[in-house]
This record gives C-alpha cells, structure tokens and sequence, in this order.
C-alpha cells in the first residue's frame, strides 16, 4: 500500500514475531508500547499488523482448516473442471456483510464436539473453548464483551492496550461477569450459569439478582435471579485446557457425564455402577482411551453397540 | 459538452455495440447465462468507474474483454472457496453446522485469506498456513517442513509482511 510506510511495516512485522514467536518480558512490551505510541502511522502500522494475524483467527479451527487445505491441494483446477455443473447462487448474506467495515465484524467462534480451541484477541486476553461451545467476541471503544453462546470458556486476561478502559465481560442470559483482572472459567448449564474463579476476582451480576463478587479458589453457580453459596475449586478444573480431567474421588456417573461432552453419540452408565468412585487422570481429547481405562482399573465392562452407543454396566 | 452527459453517451454507445457479444462470450466461459448477465452487468458498472472510459477508442472491445476476464476469475476463486468449505462442513452434524451469517463471514475470510496468500511462494504460503492455522511453534514448524528455526522465522515474517501490505 502506498500510503503506508514499508519501513514501518517491517517494523510491525518485526514485532508480531517477538510477541508471539520470541519470550517477550516486561522489558520487551513496554519497549513495543513506545514503539507503537510513537505516532498515529506506528499505530497504523500495527493495527494492519494485527489485522493480518487476525483474519486467520476469524475461521472456526477446523473448517477453515480444512477448506484452505483443500483450496491448497488440488489447486485452482477444480473449479474449472466443476464449472458448468456445480452453480451456486452467492448467499443473500454475502453481500451486506461485504458493505460493512472490515473493523465492525463480529468475530464468532466455535468447538465441535470433542474438540477445543485457544484463542488469542487482539488485546492480548487468551480464550480456550471447551468442547461444543460457541461464544460471540464484541469490542467496542467502551467494552471488550464476549458472548458465550453455549458450553465453555477459560479466559485468562490481558491488560488492554487500549488508553480508555474497557471493562472485560462474559455475558450469559443469566446475566453477565465481569473480570477484575484475573483467570476464570464460565460454563453454560441448562438454565444457570457456572463461575470458577483460578486468580484475583470476578464480579457475577444476574439479571435481576445481587451482584457478588467470587475470589480466587471458588466457584458457585448463578440464576438470572440470585448467585448460589460459592464452594471451593482447585486449579486442576482447568485440566481439560490440556484435554485432561482429573478426578478425585468422583461418582462414575459424573465421570461418564463429563465424558460425554466430548464425543458424539450417547454415553451412560447403568444404576448398578454408577456410585462407584472414581480417582485418576482421564484423557478427555481420547475419551476411547478414557472408557479403555476405566474398564481396567474398575470392576465394570464397556458395552458398545455402535461408536455413538456405549453403555458401562457391571462385570 | 459537459462531461458527465459525454460520459453517459459513451457509456449507452459502448454497451449497445458490445453487450451481446460479451454476454454470449462470458457464457460460454462459464456455461450458465445467468452468471453471464450478471457478469456482463459487472462489466459495464466497472467500466463505467473507470477513468479510461472516454479515451478508450476504438480499445472498447479489448478494455471490456480484460475487465471481464478478472471478474471471471474472481468467479471461479468464489466458487473454488465456496466449494472447498461446503467440503469441509460437509462432515459436520447438521446442527453444528454454521449459520448462514456465519457461513458469509468465512466464505469472506477465506476469500480474503486467498488474496493475502496468492503472492506468497508455496513453501512461504506452506509455512505460514503452519504457524496461523495450525497454530504451530517455530520449532514445530521446522521439524515438519525439514528447515532450520531461522529460516522458518525468515518465511512468516515474510509472509506477514506481503500480508500486510496487499490486506
């Protein structure tokens, strides 16, 4: 582009890669921070910057994965050869979301089942999406609001580079959380929303409820009308970021339940095994490998009709 | 003449001596007439935008031709990207399948990812799908594709930098 500086956009170039591929310390933000305030073109410079890295993160991990995958390996062929036969009217959407600047799209995420995903904003906070669950990311001048649409989220926030404060928000429709700096996990249940606190403090306000504030430690459980008793929570609820559960002493019937988000098809467990207690490292990114555990180490057979139906009942 | 009522002129003159052929002649490019009118339509509006308009002469029939052979190949890059996502949701249950918004906005985000990654050599477009995609580290990187750290660093800062200057 001509109307941007090249040696300024190598200089942006330059810092993507210390910030995401280099150990950037404090001394190096701070020194990245000069750089960009240094004038309205660095910070230009920055934002295309971003906006490159950006768009990637704009496609659902595994669809776009998997189309540029294949745009990639057969070439521009194809279309030629499909031409004539294949004809699709372009989606009547299309066309607005092309109107609208490229700075006002909503970036939507979302997991398959089984799957999870780390994203990282442009402000530095990083998102990891647990299995089947689809959140809605809104930034304004005045608020970073995330949407969770369903399932799961860890969020670990990032100081906002923004000069203006703007205050970071989960938002359910039982209401919304507001992080005090801080590294917390939401998740969607039928009608309430779940809260647990790994560092500093969240603020939870219900919809027409008392807003509470949840420290460090703990967890509760909120309705759009009141926020629940908080009980403890310890840091390995956040092992399904790494595709593992860790189980204390926990009822089969929880196990199996917690599994079960993580692939398709229907898990249970019959009544006779299901208060059997359960202790152990489970991998959730391998539920076949889970299930294949938990036959040996307890007294309980995995019955499976199809890949989709699999039923644990006792030996 | 005041120029906006020459340019009117020009415009009525070109599109009644060329719009039949060209309409016959994106047809038979892409087999389907409906996508040829509005291909031809395209053309015209483009040509119209253009500032060459009034001193095209007797050019008309080349400038019209290569206006139009750019938007058929914006066609078929639509179409390829279309494609290639209707692949990979085609696995998909159908209720986690995207929304319709949805389904516009990464069809547009790949076509523009396409665009950013047309200029990039295969092995810089390889690297750097590695890194942003599959969110792969530098030494990740280097093991698959067989190259030194260094060099897998000098290929996405490459890339990143003809990204940000054709984005």
């Amino acid at each position: 582009m001509s109307d941007f500086d090249a040696k300024l956009l190598k200089e942006a170039a330059d810092w993507v890669m210390t910030l995401h591929y280099g150990h950037a310390g404090d001394k190096e933000r701070i020194a990245f921070e000069n750089w960009r305030q240094q004038s309205p073109a660095h910070g230009a410079a920055w934002a295309r910057a971003e906006s490159v890295v950006g768009i990637f993160q704009k496609l659902p991990s595994g669809i776009g994965k998997d189309a540029l995958q294949t745009l990639h390996s057969s070439g521009r062929r194809r279309s030629l050869r499909l031409l004539g036969m294949f004809l699709v009217a372009a989606p009547a959407g299309l066309l607005t979301w092309r109107q609208l600047p490229w700075e006002q799209w909503t970036a939507d995420f979302a997991t398959a089942t089984g799957e999870s995903k780390s994203i990282m904003l442009a402000d530095g906070t990083q998102l990891v999406l647990n299995t089947a669950s689809a959140v809605n990311i809104k930034y304004t001048r005045t608020e970073r609001r995330i949407q969770l649409a369903k399932g799961e989220l860890l969020i670990t926030t990032h100081s906002d580079p923004s000069p203006t404060y703007r205050p970071f928000l989960v938002e359910t429709p039982q209401g919304e959380v507001q992080a005090l700096g801080t590294r917390f996990s939401v998740r969607r249940l039928d009608d309430k929303t779940r809260v647990a606190v790994f560092k500093d403090t969240v603020e939870i306000r219900p919809q027409s409820g008392i807003p509470q504030k949840l420290s460090a430690g703990q967890q509760t459980i909120f309705t759009d009308q009141e926020v629940h008793a908080p009980t403890s929570v310890e840091n390995s609820a956040t092992l399904w970021e790494q595709g593992m559960l860790l189980a204390k002493n926990m009822r089969l019937s929880d196990v199996v339940a917690e599994m079960g988000r993580y692939r398709t098809g229907i898990l249970r467990c019959h009544s006779d095994v299901a208060e059997m207690r359960v202790s152990g490292s489970i991998s959730l990114s391998n539920t076949d490998a889970g299930l294949a555990l938990l036959e040996q180490s307890l007294p309980l057979r995995v019955e499976t009709a199809t890949r989709y139906w699999v039923m644990l009942r006792a030996k | 003449m005041p120029p906006n009522i020459l340019l009117d002129q020009t415009v009525t003159e070109i599109y009644r001596e060329h719009h039949r052929w060209l309409t016959h002649w994106l047809n038979r490019k892409l087999g389907n007439s409906f996508d040829a009118a509005d291909l031809a339509q395209d053309t015209f509006t483009r040509l119209l935008k253009s500032s060459k308009v009034l001193s095209l002469g007797n050019e008309s029939r080349a400038f019209l031709t290569h206006i139009a052979k750019g938007l058929v190949i914006d066609h078929w890059r639509r179409l390829d990207v279309e494609n290639a996502y209707l692949e990979a949701i085609a696995h998909l249950p159908a209720a986690t399948a995207p929304s319709p918004e949805t389904r516009a906005l990464i069809i547009e985000t790949l076509l523009q990812i396409e665009t950013m990654l047309a200029k990039l050599s295969p092995r810089t477009r390889e690297i750097f799908l590695l890194a942003q995609v599959d969110q792969l580290t530098l030494a990740q990187i280097a093991d698959q594709v067989n190259v030194p750290v260094i060099t897998v660093r000098r290929h996405i800062q490459k890339a990143l930098l003809t990204c940000m200057t054709v984005l």
